[in-house]
């Protein structure tokens, strides 16, 4: 067998913080051969991107603590000098990270930072020479009109299309291995997937050895030949796919498997309801204008958010909301709660229109419709104690004040899985999971009856995803609550909906029972949206994978 | 482009009326600021004051009081209540001692500035950052006439370095005009440098957190092109808008750095008109200095679609 590419030996890492040292990676050992994908998978705060960051020397600094070994062709890196280093990055090992939105820099073309990475290696290529590597490299990663796209800033660009040219930049200098830092997390599924298959051909055609870090097994599935779980700086769980997969030892790794919300694993259906509606919403509209004009501004075009849609959620009822980013789903969440103005249509509550309602005709009814919110850390004011938080709404409704107050607060925290003794802690004392939980409990003081949630689990953990999602459907139980739930992930919204409404382009393409929607989709766009979802399960990814090629 | 001139040039002028209206009210509601008393000078009896109000107008009403005003001094025939010297006249004189002045200042307070701010930002928490932190802080901290005085006493009386000051035109010797205008341009860009090295220092250590930096660093650029092209290059963007407004602020009129110096600018002689409560040449001061506010903010507004190419120039943001 020849020498690994790539041999990481004892790595570990660690930062030396106010509260001391943090070990981050704490004696990690694995090996990358040429042309193979490797799969770091692990939650937030196992170490997997400390560990790839490492490779590339990115976390170097004065307060990092670095031991152990990484060897690229036998050449020690973690003592390698600065230049040495330097001329590592990006030409032998390229690196690809999350968020292609703000991996570029927004001021320069895109053209000129690829230029910039080749000149960086190779000063001798002239930049017209290099413009033209750029062109061909845009080219080879499917971005059209590259000739023209070359030119093109940053914010010009698509998502998937930043993620395409970072790749690109990435296979500028023809490296040999390539850190791919979730690179399809920030990403719509549809589009997930044609980088997922980006990634794949790079590895086939080019022998472009790559390290997946990812939180993901749907994509791990699809694209790994083997994989490493980090749990806590360490690695628990090491194997092919497959192995992984269906035979793991490892406890962790098989607690993290059985919470992957599963697209094909239906939850227990419900009867369906035919009692008077709770939320009906007609042909609502909302257009957000476009103003311009010399000396006062007049609409010279408008952008379509939600463009007439309808439908119904019954008492108690969960109605799943499903969209690409774009399509006009947490628009459309809002006007339904009037916290935006709706430019025309009906949405009635409890019987009684709402569209239109002043504010103060509006106020006695927000008790009874809440909302949780997508980011459990930008939701939750870092300045006032979680007990003030949860029991701000009692406050604002005058519905409790002092000890009272302080006692219903204290309920709802335990209500939610959390201590009454948390009261006096501030936010950032919680983890992300603990701090949705917080905002489900404030979004439950009122006792509401309807209760919107905007991708409450998107930004979690997924065995977190799995406690709230339980959470959530408990509550619905206790309370009678009927939930609007927003997600661009069909999985999760099939596993907690009794019916689901697809998306796209401001319109309700499809809606109905979740196993219909789910199962034998109608519209062309849900069936290109099920087919993107990557599955978590390598066999029929395979079957998936080789029926399409047929 | 079109559009965003029109539209500029309309927002001015509402601003010009805006001041222009609000200094003559404010004016006019002073007690004993009598303009017909201040023309008769020192032989001033009752009958000659209502003769002179009766002339020059002082009995209109006053919008019509205000439009004479503002058409005397958009033709040039606006003169002083206090010496009935033209006031545009002595406006258009003070123009090179006071551009001398700020320009020069402003070449010296960017280049220290984005000098020191960089070195602090680059050797954050170091040695140097927290000289040059103490340097900054002092600079900020100093009172302008406190530092001048220090200046002239040491470099001047004692060391003969330097001239105490007046204005030297540039056509007339170039070498005067900088020597003269040394201590000037260092008094004022003082308190610049320090700002404006703090600003940037935030600024790029808030940049370097960016994911394009650490984009920059993957594909194996050298640590100085990181901090040059993606750090600093980001960071100038919020600078430029500091410096258009401070500059433009500038440029109506130095007052206390030109009164030290005795450098007789447009800060000089509306130091003046302040004393003599003299509302023609206040007015005219106060409106040339909006004019320039409004201007320079155009002018940063156009930098920026510059600097950043996502902001689009006469859009209004959603």
């Amino acid at each position: 067998m020849s020498p690994p590419l790539l041999s990481v030996r004892d790595l570990r890492v660690g930062f030396a913080t106010e509260g001391g040292l943090v070990q981050a990676v704490d004696g990690a050992s694995f090996e990358l051969a040429a042309g193979e994908v490797l799969a770091i998978v692990g939650e937030s705060g196992s170490g997997k991107s400390v560990t790839a960051e490492t490779i590339m020397g990115l976390t170097r600094g004065p307060n990092t603590r670095t031991e152990g070994s990484i060897a690229l062709d036998g050449r020690e890196l973690l003592d390698a000098g600065e230049e040495e280093l330097r001329q590592v990055r990006g030409a032998r090992i390229a690196m690809i990270f999350q968020n292609p939105m703000t991996s570029f820099n927004p001021v320069y073309r895109i053209g000129a930072q690829v230029v910039e990475a080749i000149r960086a290696h190779r000063p001798q290529v002239g930049r017209e020479e290099a413009r033209e590597h750029a062109v061909g490299l845009l080219d080879a990663v499917g971005i059209p009109d590259p000739e023209r796209r070359v030119d093109r800033y940053p914010h010009e660009f698509s998502g998937g299309m930043r993620q395409r040219a970072m790749i690109a930049m990435g296979l500028a200098l023809e490296p040999e291995i390539l850190i791919a830092d979730e690179p399809t997390t920030a990403l719509d599924v549809t589009i997930q997937a044609q980088i997922l298959e980006l990634l794949r051909r790079l590895n086939r055609e080019r022998g472009l050895a790559t390290i997946l870090i990812t939180h993901d097994f749907g994509v791990v599935a699809e694209l790994a030949d083997r994989v490493l779980v980090m749990h806590e700086g360490r690695i628990v769980e090491r194997g092919s796919l497959d192995d992984v997969f269906y035979a793991s030892k490892d406890p962790y790794t098989r607690k993290l498997l059985g919470s992957v919300v599963r697209l094909d694993r239906a939850a227990p259906l419900r009867p369906a309801r035919r009692e008077q509606p709770l939320l009906e919403v007609t042909d609502l509209v909302k257009h957000f204008p476009v103003r311009q004009g010399l000396l006062f501004d007049r609409e010279v075009d408008r952008v379509r958010a939600v463009d007439g849609v309808s439908f119904s959620v019954a008492p108690g009822e969960t109605l799943g909301l499903v969209g690409e980013s774009g399509s006009g789903k947490s628009t459309l969440s809002r006007a339904v709660l009037q916290l935006l103005r709706p430019t025309s249509g009906s949405v009635r509550f409890g019987g009684r229109e709402i569209a239109g309602l002043s504010r103060r005709q509006m106020q006695p009814l927000r008790a009874e419709m809440q909302l949780i919110f997508q980011d459990p850390y930008a939701s939750l004011n870092p300045r006032k104690r979680v007990g003030q938080i949860v029991g701000e709404p009692l406050r604002l409704h005058g519905r409790a004040s002092g000890a009272d107050l302080r006692s219903q607060a204290g309920e709802l925290l335990e209500r939610v899985g959390l201590a009454p003794e948390h009261y006096n802690r501030y936010p950032h004392e919680f983890s992300g999971g603990q701090r949705q939980r917080i905002g489900i409990a404030r979004a439950l003081a009122l006792r509401p009856k309807l209760i919107v949630a905007d991708e409450p689990v998107s930004a979690l953990d997924v065995s977190i995803r799995a406690q709230i999602l339980a959470l959530l459907s408990d509550l619905q139980e206790e309370f009678g609550l009927t939930y609007v739930f927003v997600a661009h992930d069909i999985g999760v919204v099939r596993q907690v909906s009794d019916r689901i409404a697809v998306m796209h382009e401001g319109r309700i393409v499809e809606q109905g029972p979740a196993d219909q929607v789910c199962e034998r989709p109608a519209n062309a766009y849900t069936q290109t949206l099920l087919a993107a979802v990557p599955v978590p399960d390598p066999r029929e990814s395979r079957a998936r994978r080789s029926s399409s090629a047929s | 482009m079109a559009h965003f001139a029109i539209r500029r040039l309309a927002g001015m002028i509402a601003v010009l009326f805006a001041v222009s209206v609000l200094v003559f009210a404010i004016f006019n509601v002073i007690p004993s600021a009598d303009p017909a008393r201040q023309l008769a000078g020192r032989s001033a009896n009752p009958q000659l004051i209502a003769s002179i109000t009766k002339e020059w107008g002082f009995d209109d009403p006053l919008p019509r009081q205000y439009l004479t005003m503002m058409e005397n001094i958009l033709t040039g025939k606006v003169v002083s209540y206090e010496t009935r010297e033209n006031v545009d006249e002595r406006i258009v004189e003070g123009i090179p001692a006071t551009f001398s002045l700020c320009i020069g200042a402003a070449v010296i307070w960017m280049f220290f500035g984005i000098l020191f701010g960089y070195l602090s930002a680059v050797r954050a928490g170091g040695l140097l950052d927290r000289a040059l932190t103490v340097v900054a802080v002092t600079g900020i901290s100093i009172p302008v006439f406190w530092l001048a005085a220090i200046l002239l006493n040491y470099l001047t009386y004692r060391l003969e370095l330097f001239p105490s000051g007046s204005y030297v035109p540039l056509t007339e010797s170039p070498l005067e005009w900088a020597n003269h205008l040394i201590l000037p341009w260092v008094t004022l860009a003082v308190i610049f440098v320090g700002f404006y090295s703090r600003v940037l220092r935030s600024n790029m250590l808030d940049a370097m957190n960016e994911d394009y930096v650490r984009t920059a660093r993957a594909k194996g650029l050298s640590e100085r092109r990181v901090m040059t092209r993606h750090v600093l290059r980001n960071s100038l963007v919020p600078i430029v808008t500091l410096f258009g407004l401070d500059f433009g602020a500038l440029l109506g009129g130095a007052i206390v750095v030109e009164g030290i110096f005795n450098i007789n600018g447009i800060g000089q002689y509306a130091y003046e008109s302040l004393i003599n409560l003299d509302l023609p040449p206040i007015m005219a001061i106060t409106l040339f200095g909006a004019f320039f506010i409004v201007l320079f903010n155009a002018l940063v507004d156009i930098a920026y679609a510059y600097l950043d190419p996502r902001v689009k120039l006469g859009e209004t943001a959603q």
